[in-house]
This record gives C-alpha cells, sequence and structure tokens, in this order.
C-alpha cells in the first residue's frame, strides 16, 4: 500500500518510493537522506504542526505539507 | 603562499570542534565576498609549517540552492582547497557519505576523511572497519572523536603528509545504472569539444546536468548554444519517461544504493535498537503541548540567569564609564573638546558598551542550548504557531535573541535557510524589546504605575510581540510574498556542550555588538552632543536639539506628548536608553518628570518608545544584512506602526477618563 508520510502513525514504518513536489524541497529531503529506497519510522505525529521521523539513524522534523508530498510504501 | 585546508560537511558533524581543535585562538569570522555567509578562517601550525584552515558552510548537499551550498561548492570546486577534510558523522554513516560522494564525483584528489564521532557510533552498535573503509573508499580515513581530542594528532600529520604530496588517494566515484551511464558519457562526448573541459571535471558537469542543476545549466548553454541543450535535455526527458521519477531522484537514489553496497563492506551492526532514550525525551519535547510548556520554561530560566548575573556586570561597566570620564574631565582645558570626550563620546558609547555582558551572557546561554541540541526541538514546537503567521519556525531564535539586542538577532538570522523567511525575520526582528527599551519600559512603570508596575510591563512587551506577528503575517501576506519555505529539520543527538566551542562561538558573536558600537554608536553620539551643546546648552530651549524637538510638537500633540518626548525619541534613535536619560536632562529629576506627565502619557511613551524606529546600529545591522532599500523600509513602517498605537492609545485613554 503506497501512502504518503503524513498518513502514517507513530511507530509506523515504511519505504521511500517517490518525492513528488518541486526540485528545491525535492533536493533537499534527498541530501538529508530522505530518498527513495530508505526506509522511515514514526517517531511522532500530532494533528498540527511537524512529524517527527527517523531515516538512517537520524531524526527529523518533517512539516505536513512536506510530508504530504513523501510516498511511502508501508511495512 | 600557505597551503589552504578546507573543512567540508554535514551541519551536526562536530566540525566546528575539530575546527577550534586545529586552530585554537588563532581564528577570525568574516563573510564571504559578496554574501552574508559567514566565513571562518583560521591558523594551524604543525611541525613549523602554516596552514590556512577554512571552515566551509555545514551543507546536505552539493546541489547548489541555498548560499551555503553555493559557496561551499564553489570553493572546492574551484580547486581552492590544497587539502579538502571531510568530516563525516559515523553515526550517520548514509547520509554523510552522500556530501562524501558528492565531493568526490567532482573529481578532487585531495580529500581525507575525518570520521568523527566514532566513539558514539560504538555505543549505538555500529562497528566500522577503518582499514577496510580506507580501501574500499580509496581515500586516507582518520577516526576521530573531536570532542574528547582523540584523533587530532593523526589528522595533523595527514593533511601534513597530503598537503605537501606525500600522501595519494584513488577515491571511488559512484556507478549508476548502465541506462543513466550512457546518458552521463552521451553529455562527456559532446562536452568534449568545448574549452569546459579545462577548467571542470566532465563526469560531475554531465551528472550536474542530467540534475538540471541551474548553474551548469547556464554554464553549458554559454559553451553549447541552446539548440545542443534542448537536445540532451530531450534524452534526458526519454530517460525519466522511462523511469517515472525526476533524473535527480533518479540519480540520488542510486547514489544511495551505491554507498550501501559500499558500507555492506566496512561496515556491522552489532545492535538493534529499539525506542532509545532520545526518542523518548524528543515526544516529549516536541509534544505541542508539554513542548510548549518545556520551551516557556527553559527560556524563562535563560532570561533569569542572563539577567541576574547580566544585570550587576551593566551596573559596574557602566560606573566605570562614569568614574573614567569624571576623572578625564579635569585633564583637558579645552571646554569644546572635554564635553566632546566626557559628555558625548565616553557617555555615549559607554552606555552601549555597558550592554555587553547581558549580549555576551544571551549569546552564551543560546549557544549551550543550541549545542545541547535543544534549539532544533524548540524550533519544532514554535513551527506550530509561527507558520500561521507566515514565519517558518526556525526564526523563533532570532527573535527570542532580540529581547537581548536586536544587533546580533539581525545576524542571527543568517541561519535560516530560505531568503524570504530571513528577510521577513529581519523586518519584524526590531519590535521585539530589546533590554535597552526594558529599561525604558521599568523605568516608566516604576516611577509612574507603581500598583500595576508589572501588568503596565507585560501589557507593553505583549503589544510589542503580537505586533511583531501581526507585521510579519500582513508582509507575508503581501510584500514579501512568495513560496513558503519547506519545513525540515534535523534533531541532534543530546550532547553535553563543550565549553571551548560555546565560549569561543559566544564571544565571536558579541564582539560584532562591540564593533557596531564602535563605529555607528560613536558617531552618533557625537552628533548628540553636538546637538545638546550648541548653540546654547540643553535645558534653557535654546539649544538645537530642543528647536528640533518643537518642530516636532505638533506632531507629538497628536498622541499627547510634547517637545521634550521629541527631544528624548530623537535621542533615542541612538540607543533607546537615551530616551530616559534625555528625560533626565531636560527635567533634571526623576520627581520633576514623575510630575510633568500623566501615567497615561506616560503609558503611550513607553509604548512609542517600544515600537518606533529601531536603534542606529540595528537599522546598519538590518542594512548589512540586507539593503538601504530594507532598512529605509524598517524605519518608515516602525515610525507609522508606533504613531498609529500611540494616537490610539492617547485618543482611547482620553475618552476613558484617564
Amino acid at each position: 500500500m503506497i501512502v504518503p508520510l503524513n498518513a502514517l502513525r507513530p511507530g509506523d514504518r515504511g519505504i521511500v518510493v517517490n518525492i513528488l513536489g518541486g526540485p528545491t524541497a525535492r533536493q533537499r529531503l534527498v541530501g538529508m537522506g530522505l530518498t527513495p529506497g530508505a526506509t522511515v519510522q514514526i517517531i511522532e505525529s500530532h494533528q498540527y504542526g511537524p512529524i517527527i521521523i527517523s531515516v538512517g539513524g537520524v531524526r527529523f522534523a518533517i512539516g505536513r505539507g512536506m510530508a504530504a508530498k513523501v510516498m511511502i510504501r508501508k511495512l | 603562499m600557505m597551503k589552504v585546508i578546507a573543512l567540508a560537511g554535514n551541519p551536526n558533524v562536530g566540525k566546528t570542534t575539530i575546527f577550534n581543535a586545529l586552530t585554537g585562538l588563532r581564528q577570525h569570522v568574516g563573510n564571504w565576498p559578496g554574501v552574508t555567509v559567514e566565513k571562518k578562517e583560521g591558523i594551524l601550525e604543525y611541525k613549523g609549517q602554516k596552514f590556512l584552515v577554512v571552515d566551509l558552510p555545514g551543507t546536505y548537499s552539493l546541489t547548489a540552492h541555498s548560499i551555503d551550498e553555493l559557496v561551499a561548492r564553489d570553493f572546492l570546486l574551484k580547486g581552492s582547497a590544497d587539502v579538502v577534510v571531510n568530516v563525516i558523522d559515523a553515526t550517520a554513516l548514509m547520509r554523510n557519505l552522500f556530501l562524501a560522494m558528492e565531493i568526490l564525483e567532482m573529481g578532487l584528489n585531495n580529500v581525507i576523511i575525518a570520521l568523527n564521532k566514532i566513539d558514539l557510533a560504538e555505543k549505538h552498535g555500529i562497528e566500522i572497519n577503518v582499514k577496510r573503509m580506507e580501501e574500499v573508499l580509496g581515500v586516507p580515513i582518520v577516526a576521530m572523536s573531536a570532542k574528547e581530542g582523540a584523533g587530532l594528532d593523526e589528522l595533523k600529520e595527514k593533511i601534513h603528509l597530503m598537503a605537501n604530496g606525500m600522501l595519494k588517494e584513488r577515491p571511488v566515484i559512484p556507478q549508476y545504472d548502465p541506462e543513466v551511464e550512457r546518458e552521463i558519457e552521451h553529455i562527456m562526448a559532446v562536452l568534449k569539444g568545448t574549452e569546459l573541459g579545462e577548467e571542470y571535471n566532465l563526469r560531475w558537469l554531465a551528472i550536474k546536468l542530467l540534475q538540471r542543476d541551474d548553474g551548469v545549466i547556464k554554464l553549458i548553454l554559454r559553451h553549447l548554444g541552446s539548440e545542443k541543450l534542448d537536445e540532451i535535455m530531450g534524452h534526458i526527458a526519454e530517460v525519466e519517461e522511462r523511469y517515472k521519477r525526476a533524473m535527480d531522484l533518479i540519480i540520488a537514489s542510486q547514489k544511495y544504493e551505491f554507498i550501501d553496497r559500499l558500507m555492506h563492506r566496512f561496515v556491522r551492526y552489532t545492535k538493534v535498537e529499539g525506542e532509545s532514550f532520545s526518542d523518548q525525551l524528543d515526544r516529549f519535547l516536541t509534544h505541542p503541548v508539554y513542548g510548549l510548556l518545556i520551551l516557556f520554561g527553559v527560556f524563562y530560566l535563560m532570561f533569569k540567569f542572563v539577567f541576574a548575573v547580566g544585570l550587576p556586570l551593566q551596573g559596574y561597566l557602566d560606573d566605570a564609564f562614569t568614574a573614567f570620564g569624571e576623572w578625564l574631565a579635569p585633564h583637558i582645558a579645552n571646554e569644546a573638546l572635554r564635553g566632546l570626550l566626557v559628555d558625548g563620546i565616553i557617555a555615549g558609547v559607554g552606555s552601549v558598551l555597558s550592554f555587553f555582558p547581558l549580549v555576551f551572557l544571551l549569546f552564551l546561554a543560546l549557544s549551550v542550548l543550541e549545542d545541547v541540541g535543544y534549539m532544533a526541538r524548540a524550533a519544532v514546537v514554535m513551527e506550530r504557531i509561527m507558520r500561521k503567521f507566515g514565519l517558518p519556525g526556525k526564526s523563533f531564535i532570532p527573535l527570542v535573541l532580540a529581547f537581548g539586542c536586536n544587533v546580533p538577532a539581525v545576524m542571527a538570522t543568517r541561519t535560516l535557510d530560505d531568503e524570504r523567511d530571513r528577510l521577513l525575520t529581519m523586518l519584524v526582528n526590531p519590535l521585539i524589546p530589546c533590554s535597552a527599551r526594558l529599561s525604558v519600559i521599568s523605568f516608566l512603570a516604576g516611577a509612574f504605575f507603581a500598583s500595576h508596575q508589572a501588568l503596565v510591563a507585560v501589557s507593553i512587551y505583549a503589544t510589542a510581540v503580537l505586533l511583531a506577528l501581526l507585521v510579519a503575517w500582513l508582509l507575508s501576506r503581501f510584500v514579501i510574498r512568495g513560496e513558503e519555505s519547506p519545513f525540515i529539520i534535523e534533531l541532534p543527538e543530546y550532547l553535553i556542550p563543550s565549553w571551548k566551542t560555546v565560549t569561543l562561538h559566544s564571544w565571536e558573536r558579541s564582539k560584532e555588538f562591540i564593533k557596531k558600537a564602535g563605529t555607528i554608536i560613536l558617531l552618533g553620539s557625537m552628533a548628540i552632543w553636538y546637538l545638546s551643546s550648541y548653540p546654547v546648552q540643553m535645558g534653557t530651549g535654546g539649544s538645537y536639539a530642543e528647536r528640533l524637538g518643537m518642530f516636532f510638537e505638533p506632531y507629538m500633540r497628536l498622541m499627547g506628548l510634547d517637545w521634550k518626548a521629541a527631544v528624548s525619541l530623537l535621542f533615542g534613535i541612538i540607543a533607546k536608553e537615551n530616551v530616559i536619560s534625555t528625560y533626565g536632562i531636560i527635567y533634571g529629576s526623576e520627581e520633576a518628570i514623575v510630575g510633568a506627565m500623566t501615567p497615561l502619557q506616560a503609558y503611550v511613551l513607553g509604548m512609542v518608545t517600544t515600537l518606533y524606529v529601531p536603534c542606529i546600529a540595528t537599522i546598519g545591522a538590518i542594512r548589512a544584512e540586507s539593503n538601504w532599500k530594507w532598512a529605509t523600509f524598517t524605519v518608515v513602517y516602525m515610525i507609522s506602526l508606533a504613531s498609529l498605537v500611540g494616537i490610539l492609545i492617547w485618543n482611547v485613554g482620553t475618552a476613558l477618563g484617564y
């Protein structure tokens, strides 16, 4: 099942399959390690505001708008 | 010529610690030519040879989008460094090797990898065979724990060897799928006939063109013409069609796959990590409710500390300057010169310089919070609130700094990676009441509102902060429009800060404050002194300052104030605490001031002092960080806002019978 990152719940894990959106945002994510093939785990997610995720041993906070553009295959 | 050593790496990898360890106190900070990106340089001396160490801005990749990335990339690309030390964080190898691969892909043959935080990696169960890693990557690697000082000597030795041509490397570079490689070769073949080959690594250019890098597209357009470029771009679109993905994503993910394959040859993970203490702490600290409460607590304690320690120091310094002036006065025979030196320069510059302890302590406290790793969490908590006003959560830090002093706060907007966010934060920054305005507010609140002192002070602060948010919202809506920057921030590992790094950093930051005081405020103080001493002493009604004040009196009357307020506010432009000291000069005593104004007038004065024109040093900082246009804009909008609020409060207050 492929869903946007913001649809996952805390504790969920998934693999990035694609990143939509403009090149600037996309390349920023990629440089930080959020690239197709990477495994993502959701640490914390509240109704509003950034989502806390962990990728490759590093934690990030990512805005909801951005997260909606990261497509994930849920594990 | 000194050999140049460049330090490159991701943010939060310990680059600064290594830089400080290599250069000690022999470093200075400036700006890269033409841009406001911090340029840190220092001298390393090893075995009798001196090296110039340049700390490049921390970046995640060299796909140039921000000024930071562009600066780092141009420096490396131009071959300005004899040795490039790529600092990488052993606990986040995958991502750090991404930048390493981008550096090696440029065709650089002078790279040393400093594998930092190796002790931390072991603790996390990441076992790295450094010898193997060296073979696989084909570059010298130094395992380090910079905080403990481990590996520093080996790093210096390798820098020394490589800079003198005694250490060679054969770096590995990423290989992509055959289809992508074919594209790369095709572009390289086309570029071969041009002069580009002499200046750049063709493979690097080809890869960047595939990624549609703006700078590289322009470069190639100039050398190939649009027809050939279009043909290449057409090719790229076809490949993307087959992959069903944008080319920059294809290249990035294949680069990560390549790195993954390399890593299997030298890394072993010995334990699977469950939820760590950091994860739990993060859930708590970034929580919309608890996180916000903690944030207020942390910043309350911080200000408490800064003022508890800083205010007495400020008092001593202020006394010292006064004493110095009094000591100097009898030694100068010429009356005009004595006035200029003692009442103008020493009193003026001294009153501003006495704020130095406050500024330094604030920077110290913030550096500690930053190094502990808390600031990133604070930005996450504030993101929820500030985004509603068009500001990113990250601008919270410069805005908090402004409570201490607007000048370093304006400079701190450099940490924002988006130009629009930077400008917005800079323009609303002076609305946040700095410690100079605190002195005015607390004087007026104390003298006129004995029973409601705190309430009055808080209401002025709250109004200023709310107006700052409102103005940010208006500006982002109507003046500085443009796409909101995406929010993504790394939450670095919690760490105990290194005192050396923290103190050095705070000193570097607050030094700029002294520089400003030394120049702009010096000139301003001289101007004040002149206006208030000629053609006759102030207090007689005939000085230039008083005449100016009377000129503005009709305007001041709209908000219930008189010419004396105009003079005070005028002098407050130099430094806001002048507002009260000028009143002091005009009236002679505190009782006289209290007798001359109603509480409502005092309240209006406090509010207007807080909101109108920032001090000269802040205007100067805004100009330096942007341009004259925005500096002027800030002055105009703030005067208008202050007048509006002043007139409103006066009229509503009078109507209500105060």
